[in-house]
């Protein structure tokens, strides 16, 4: 009974994330069947809307990976917004600066500039951390609005397009571009980094010393500390691949679906990638399939919207809900036991 | 005495998973009685207290107080009822003061605007009532640990307690301040209230107990009054089989210096804690530092480790160690085993092979270019696990599930491995049980045989008897003369060694290197 | 001409009192929370539910003061959720806090959208009208910054008041610190570590709530998606910077309304210095402040750290 206990408030975690859903749909006045079809075909019934969800996924599960490596050294890192856009930006100005580069340089040196430059930006804080003792918290989250500022400056100013009105930069050159996967749709070879990265950071955790030491000082720094390992330099590391993996969906966006930076170019798949690397428990498996999920519900949410007036906003309901029931779901088995002697805490 | 008695407990069970850590326990306190709750580490004495303090809930059992049945399922429960306890870890507020941390909980007069000089004048009066001298408007940040003990009884005293459960409340203090200790427990008895006092410590027992349970692996082994019983009688029923310790064998004197410590000197937020420390200790030799936690041993720890700035010199094998990391350190043959497994020494989280890994990241048969070489690091786990006898489910297992003396065997295998050419031990036995301790112990001889420098910190003054060759005392971050330990324990003045630890005894106060 | 000047001015400093007035609110129930050891980063919840429910209650019943209090409840609500959360369950407090800003964000629109469809018009509500304090608001210059404000301004200061003397010189007071520190040495002395944290999330949901409806009900008087745009985060930021002691919290708020204020005015006049380095502006000064006082004054021991009594 006790083995069954898990699955069951999993079970449950889902059906009231469901049911949440189609209260939403209820009160919004569709039908739930045709509300409900219009999800699933949106999401998963054409190929259009599979490659779209698949082209969302990219971005989140980047992050996502981004966001879990640096969980899993303690570094808190919520400013992952702020590195995309960071990414985003070293990205477009690497490539707008060498346009006469062949694709096959140009490509993996903007994607490098991006993952340079997403590092660099949590680098500030993992420096604050390891030297200082501050809380990356605060600070992350700070520097994503700096970040997102800096672009909006960016694009009026130095990395305007003089041809058009709009804040937006010139676009990209032809050799700074991730080619297209399937005909017709937007899906691109972004989608294929991302899995990589996916293998890649579990390759790294598991099997190399430095993934060991990033896990280790997650776990007891002061155990790491005592055993010889530098915790300052390794919560540096982590910091620096978090950012890094952030930084490089950013530059991903840009090569792939924008060629061009703008404002609003990653609408809070930062902070997206959090519920990503929850969901996914810090399980580069499990940070695919949370990714491919949360990125189904938001392009099914809008196939909603589209097809039965259902605010697309139900999307946020149903990932702020799903989270907090994650979050609840231990205390609840806890509850669920017989009561007997035991007083209340 | 009252015919019938303020606390009974009768069959108290209390679980944790599948671990029996009180079993079935009766016992009986009466009014203006001191009672001593007697056991190793490990036997059930803390948790059985928690209980009666409701911190956690029973299992089985029944709990009368005064006489009624009594539920007490939280510690606000136990406040209300009567019983106070002091814990190990003190349980104050540092940045309030002495009278708030006494009133916190209770609505002071004025509530809620409370009137702070009459608290404080309140708060002092107590005090010096009772004997415990403190200022009620110091900053319980900072005070001595024996002045914040006396913090924790007034808080008891206020509430009017009845009982008094106190948890090894001498283990922090130096014999003086035991000795005051004690005059307040007895005036405190005169008053009709009663004392459980929970310890390990023998003499102190039969200094000031008036009756005495035993506890043995949760349950009661001896329920004794302490006129009609002895020190081997109690030591016997304690530990349930003599305890026969192998014999340290004449030392076999190695060439070359080992751990050599000089002038030592650190400081921690504006308290001196090593106030000019030298020490040598030579290959194959066990020196022993005895010592009151808190004087300093944690810290000469960590200095040698390089975990912690120091002034002075650090040398093994001759060469300097000063400026060193930690992991530079242990590469030159340094190894460390602490007290704390917990924080210091494993990572519990991880599986055994993983925290086996931990001291060999930078031995290339355990890492080939950056990546780890699994199979020989289960390998290596496996047969650590055969050579020390851990018993645990299998190298992969999640280190959190072994025993506390599983971990700290983990611990050992790991920092002996590599053959260290010294060996740091900070409390290596703390909190295990005997044959666990025996182990430790035994292990350290080995060492020995072997020409390993063994620098040994610790508060047991068996264990230190049996195995240093040479014994030093460190009081207030400084080192006594070394005395010679023959091979029996004999030639160790005892006396002296407890005023040395007192810090009442002047020879050898001289930090000046000590010759082998 | 120093007519006009002043003029500019005192508009200037009017508005920075205004337009701090929401960062205050939420800042100080913020400090409370944080004194007992949450951390909320969930403000921007908080201030979004408030505006919201105020907005709808005020459009409603016609009366702005019972949208400031629905805003309160709704704020109260919110933060006793995280409260939830974070005491009950025990689950991680940051994690906890952007959940609710997702719940928050979207329920608001959604319940906005089908409340008030798409149209071109922003259906507005009443609003507050600005309260003089009689004498006092004669008082050249100052009478109009300090003393003719909304009264949501007033209760701002009340609330600084109340909060500085409960944190100083009260026992609760006293018990919240003790709680934030030593959660273990408060429950050993039979104080409730959840009941005082719930408490401390109430008030700081109720304040956060007032502030998040002052944005509706006392300045704009109309509603729109996500219409707190990051406010929460910044009221964080304000107490980080304001040491978290009511008065700190207080001038940090203030600070950064006049920033605010100045980037207005400043585009108003057509000068060229692009707003996004005022929107910028508190954050780059917070980590400067956190740089030069890093070690001199810490947080509450427990802060964000969940207590379990059995955890040995």
């Amino acid at each position: 009974m006790r083995l069954l206990r898990p699955i069951v408030t999993r079970l449950v975690v889902a059906l009231a994330a469901f049911l949440v859903w189609a209260l939403c749909v209820h009160l919004a006045g569709a039908d739930l069947g045709r509300a409900g079809l219009g999800f699933l075909r949106g999401a998963l019934g054409t190929q259009y809307g599979l490659s779209e969800v698949l082209v969302r996924t990219t971005p989140l599960l980047l992050a996502g990976l981004g966001v879990s490596v640096g969980f899993q050294a303690g570094f808190f890192n919520i400013g992952a917004e702020g590195q995309i856009y960071a990414g985003a930006t070293a990205a477009t100005a690497c490539a707008l600066a060498l346009p006469g580069l062949p694709a096959p340089v140009l490509l993996p040196l903007g994607l490098l500039a991006g993952f340079a430059a997403g590092a660099a930006w949590a680098l500030g804080p993992g420096w604050l951390k390891a030297r200082l003792g501050l809380s990356e918290i605060i600070n992350t989250i700070m520097l994503t609005y700096v970040a997102v500022n800096v672009v909006g400056l960016l694009v009026r100013t130095a990395l305007k397009d003089p041809a058009y009105p709009l804040p937006v930069s010139p676009a990209t050159p032809e050799g700074f571009t991730l080619p297209v996967l399937l005909e017709g749709s937007r899906l691109h070879a972004g989608f294929l980094v991302a899995l990589a990265a996916a293998v890649g950071v579990q390759l790294l955790l598991r099997h190399t010393a430095a993934g060991f030491r990033l896990r280790a000082v997650g776990e007891n720094p002061r155990a790491c500390q005592v055993a010889g390992i530098a915790v300052g330099r390794t919560v540096l590391l982590a910091a620096g691949a978090s950012g890094g993996l952030a930084g490089l969906a950013g530059a991903v966006e840009i090569a792939g679906v924008h060629h061009k930076l703008l404002e609003g170019i990653s609408p809070g798949f930062g902070y997206t990638a959090i519920v990503v690397a929850l969901l996914g428990r810090n399980r580069p498996a499990g940070i695919v399939l949370a990714a491919v999920g949360i990125a189904a519900l938001q392009v099914g949410s809008s196939a909603m919207q589209r097809v039965a007036g259902v605010p697309s906003s139900i999307a946020w309901i149903v990932m702020g809900t799903l989270v907090a029931l994650v979050l609840a779901r231990p205390a609840l088995e806890r509850w669920r036991r017989p009561a007997g002697v035991e007083a209340a805490s | 005495m009252a015919p019938v008695p303020l606390l009974s407990l009768r069959d108290v069970t209390k679980r944790f998973g599948d671990v029996v850590a009180c079993d079935g326990v009766s016992l009986d306190v009466s009014a203006g009685e001191i009672h001593a709750l007697l056991g190793e580490n490990g036997a059930g004495k803390t948790t059985l207290m928690n209980v009666v303090y409701g911190i956690y809930a029973r299992d089985g059992g029944r709990i009368t107080w005064q006489g009624e049945d009594a539920r007490l399922g939280s510690p606000r429960e136990a406040i209300a009822a009567g019983i106070g306890m002091v814990h190990q870890h003190f349980m104050l507020v540092p940045t309030l003061t002495v009278a708030q941390n006494v009133v916190l909980g209770l609505a002071p007069p004025g509530h809620p605007f409370p009137d702070r000089r009459r608290v404080e004048r309140e708060v002092g009066a107590l005090a010096r009532h009772h004997g415990l001298e403190v200022d009620p408007a110091a900053k319980v940040g900072d005070l001595s640990v024996g002045e914040q003990q006396r913090v924790e009884i007034l808080k008891l005293l206020h509430r009017d307690a009845r009982l008094l459960i106190l948890d090894e409340p001498t283990a922090v203090l130096t014999p003086p301040e035991v000795e005051r200790l004690f005059a307040v427990l007895r005036r405190l008895r005169g008053e009709g209230r009663s004392v459980i006092l929970i310890t390990h410590r023998i003499p102190e027992v039969l200094a000031l107990a008036d009756r005495i349970t035993v506890l043995r692996g949760g349950r009661v082994a001896a329920a004794l009054l302490a006129a009609e019983t002895n020190p081997d009688d109690l030591s016997r029923q304690m530990i349930g089989r003599p305890l026969v310790r192998p014999q340290r064998a004449r030392r076999q004197a190695a060439p070359g210096p080992g751990l050599e410590l000089e002038g030592l000197r650190c400081w921690d937020r504006g308290v001196e804690r090593l106030a000019g420390v030298s020490l040598s200790v030579a290959p194959g030799e066990i020196v022993g530092v005895a010592g009151v936690d808190g004087n300093g041993q944690k810290e000469l720890a960590e200095c040698v480790l390089g975990l912690r700035r120091a002034s002075g010199a650090v040398r093994l094998a001759g060469a300097a160690l000063d400026g060193l990391t930690t992991a530079a350190r242990r590469r030159r043959g340094l190894a460390f085993v602490s007290d704390d497994r917990h924080h210091d020494g494993l990572v519990l989280g991880l599986s055994l092979e993983e925290n086996y890994l931990l001291g060999f990241l930078s031995d290339r048969r355990f890492v080939r270019r950056g990546v780890i070489a699994r199979r020989w690091t289960s390998r290596e786990t496996a047969a650590a696990i055969a050579a020390f006898g851990i018993a645990a489910p299998g190298p992969r297992a999640e280190t959190r599930l072994l025993s506390g003396g599983n971990q700290q065997k983990l611990v050992l295998a790991r920092e002996l491995a590599g053959a260290p050419r010294a060996l740091v031990a900070l409390q290596p036995s703390r909190g295990l049980d005997p044959g666990a301790a025996e182990f430790v112990g035994e292990q350290l001889l080995a060492r020995r045989e072997a020409g390993c420098a063994v620098l040994l910190l610790s508060a047991d003054l068996e264990e230190l008897l049996w195995l240093s060759d040479r014994l030093v005392v460190m009081y207030r971050g400084r080192l006594s003369a070394p005395l010679e330990n023959g091979e029996r324990g004999g030639g160790i003045d005892l006396t002296r060694l407890g005023l040395l630890m007192a810090g009442q005894a002047d020879p050898g106060q001289d930090p000046a290197p000590c010759a082998s | 001409m120093n007519a006009g000047l002043l003029d500019q001015l005192g508009d200037l400093a009017t508005a920075s009192v205004r337009m701090a007035t929401p960062l205050a609110l939420a800042g100080l129930g913020e400090a409370w929370s944080e004194r007992s050891g949450l951390l909320n980063i969930g403000l921007e919840a908080v201030m979004l539910g408030g505006a919201f429910a105020a907005f709808l209650v005020a459009a409603a019943t016609g009366s702005p003061w019972l949208g400031v209090g629905a805003g309160a409840a709704a704020g109260a609500v919110v933060a006793l959720v995280h409260a939830f959360l974070a005491v009950t369950c025990r689950a991680d407090q940051t994690v906890a806090g952007l959940a609710l800003n997702f719940l928050a964000s979207g329920v608001t629109s959604f319940a906005f959208l089908r409340l008030y469809g798409r149209g071109t018009d922003l259906p507005s509500c009443p609003v507050l009208a600005a309260v003089p304090v009689p004498g006092l608001s004669d008082i050249p210059f100052l009478g109009r910054v300090l003393f003719h404000q909304s009264a949501l301004v007033y209760l701002a200061c009340a609330a600084l008041v109340v909060s500085w003397v409960v944190f100083s010189r009260t026992e609760w007071g006293t018990r919240l610190h003790a709680v934030g520190e030593n959660p273990r040495g408060a429950d050993s002395v039979g104080l409730s570590v959840a009941r005082l944290r719930y408490l401390a999330a109430a008030v700081n949901g109720a304040l956060g709530g007032v502030g998040g409806a002052s944005l509706t009900v006392a300045t704009l008087g109309f509603f729109q998606e996500n219409i707190t745009g990051g406010r929460g985060y910044i009221a964080l930021v304000v107490v980080i910077l304001g040491r978290r002691h009511p008065a700190g919290v207080f001038l940090a708020a203030l600070m950064l309304g006049a920033a605010d204020a100045l980037q207005f005015r400043v585009q108003a006049l057509g000068v060229a210095i692009p707003s996004q380095l005022f929107i910028m502006f508190p954050y780059v000064a917070t980590i400067a402040v956190l740089l030069f006082t890093a070690g001199r004054s810490r947080p509450p021991a427990a802060l964000g750290l969940p207590f379990d009594r059995r955890e040995r």
